[in-house]
């Protein structure tokens, strides 16, 4: 073991140090606090260090209370060198942060005692801090596998409806069919108006509460093999396919409509209000869901700005 | 406060061959060199004594005193480490009682050089 030697009195010094060569010990000597604080912060710093308590510029004690200071994983195991007859060096040594003392004139049996307790002490430490690091690698591993689960996802946690991801993927494929089936469809745009007003007096719970509510809204205006979807935050998106002509203003009005009876009938701090971009895709065309989607999104921001809570439907193209 | 020590043997054999331990073989005698440590920083500690007592500087005496006893101690030179102690003690380290106590560490002194010296002679042969 490495070990640093702080002792300004020769004859103690040679002692230890013959001692610690003679039980195979890689020893540091020093003979005052300063050379011993620099030693012990050098690289491949010792991890167990025996202080003399009374040396003339830094003694062993503010050693010590300086070291505790310091935020470290690897603590340095420090022994006290005190004065038989000094009990209250002792107490003050050990309330400074010894973690052992030795007394003087020294022993070099209960020395060698000592070091060995220091070492299963320093031993148990490191596997500790082993076994720290490995939980630490261990949990890091496992939010990078739930991060990467999420974004395989297809479903948004709070709604249940799907995310981005999923009505891209449901949206393109129907893109893809709708010309061989001779479907034409709608797609609608909704992003909700002043969530953030309610996740600002209100909280965010309350927040959560409006979002899901939309959901639930969109889940009573559509049908199940209708693609609803939340893209994230406050935006909404839903694909009906297989739309009939002059159909898409009934849907509307009745999205409306529901939007209206959940503000009167719920008991709720707030009320939901959507700005709605609706556009239909013809099926003679080939169509890719982002193009659409910015079509729709266009005619939301319209909507939004004059927001007269009149719903919108844009003719094709 | 009595400055004799009679009951104290002047050196304890035993501490000293106690280090015998610590010999590495093919190195020259360790005992040998704790002693010769030893007989070397004595008069480099009582001069420091002399020096702080003429200075009144009784800090600079304490701590003298205090290396005085440590090493004394740990080599079993048992007579000098108690004066030592005793002035490390003292409510005045620069006082008549600290002269006194000096001069009794130094004629100890020469005793215990004549014993560490025969047992170097013993050891070196």
């Amino acid at each position: 073991m490495k070990i640093l030697i702080a002792e300004d009195d020769p004859v103690s010094c040679r002692i230890l140090t013959a001692s610690l060569k003679k039980w195979g010990h890689d020893v540091v000597v020093t003979h005052n606090g300063n050379d011993a604080w620099r030693a012990l912060h050098d690289q491949g710093a010792p991890p167990l260090a025996i202080l003399d308590r009374m040396m003339p510029d830094v003694d062993g004690i503010e050693i010590c209370r300086q070291l505790r200071r310091e935020k470290t994983d690897t603590p340095v195991h420090v022994i006290l060198l005190t004065s038989l007859n000094r009990r209250e060096d002792l107490l003050e040594g050990l309330e400074a942060g010894a973690d052992d003392y030795l007394t003087k004139p020294l022993d070099t049996h209960e020395l060698r005692a000592r070091l060995q307790s220091a070492a299963r002490i320093l031993e148990l430490q490191e596997s500790l801090r082993q076994r720290v690091h490995e939980l630490e690698a261990a949990i890091a591993e496992r939010k990078l596998a739930e991060e990467a689960l999420r974004n395989l996802s297809l479903t948004d946690q709070l709604t249940g409806l799907y995310n981005y991801r999923g009505f891209l993927n449901l949206a393109e494929h129907h893109a893809k069919t709708s010309r061989r089936t001779q479907t034409r469809s709608l797609l609608i745009y909704a992003d909700m108006d002043g969530l953030k007003e309610i996740n600002d007096t209100l909280g965010h719970r309350a927040g959560s509460t409006a979002i899901s509510a939309v959901a639930d809204i969109l889940r009573r205006t559509f049908r199940d093999c209708d693609i609803l979807a939340r893209l994230g935050g406050d935006e909404f998106a839903v694909l009906v396919p297989n739309i009939k002509q002059a159909a898409s203003a009934t849907l509307l009005e009745r999205l409306e409509g529901n939007l209206r009876s959940y503000n009167k009938e719920a008991d709720q701090e707030f009320t939901v209000a959507l700005s709605i971009g609706a556009v239909e895709i013809d099926h003679e065309e080939v169509w890719h869901i982002e193009d659409q989607m910015a079509r729709a999104d266009e005619v939301m921001y319209r909507e939004k700005r004059k927001k007269k809570g009149r719903l919108k439907v844009a003719s094709k193209t | 406060m009595s400055l004799t020590h009679t009951e104290l043997a002047a050196v304890d054999l035993a501490v000293l061959a106690s280090y015998e331990d610590a010999q590495i073989e093919g190195e020259p005698d360790f005992v040998v060199e704790l002693i010769d440590l030893y007989l070397d920083e004595v008069p480099r500690l009582f001069d420091s004594l002399h020096t702080a007592i003429q200075n009144n500087d009784s800090t600079t005496a304490k701590r003298a005193a205090h290396s005085l006893r440590g090493s004394s101690g740990n080599l079993g030179v048992l007579q000098i480490a108690a004066i030592a102690d005793e002035f490390e003690h003292l409510e005045n380290q620069c006082g008549t009682s600290a002269t006194q106590l000096l001069q009794s560490l130094e004629n100890e002194f020469r005793r215990v050089k004549e014993i560490l010296g025969a047992e170097r002679q013993k050891r070196s042969r």
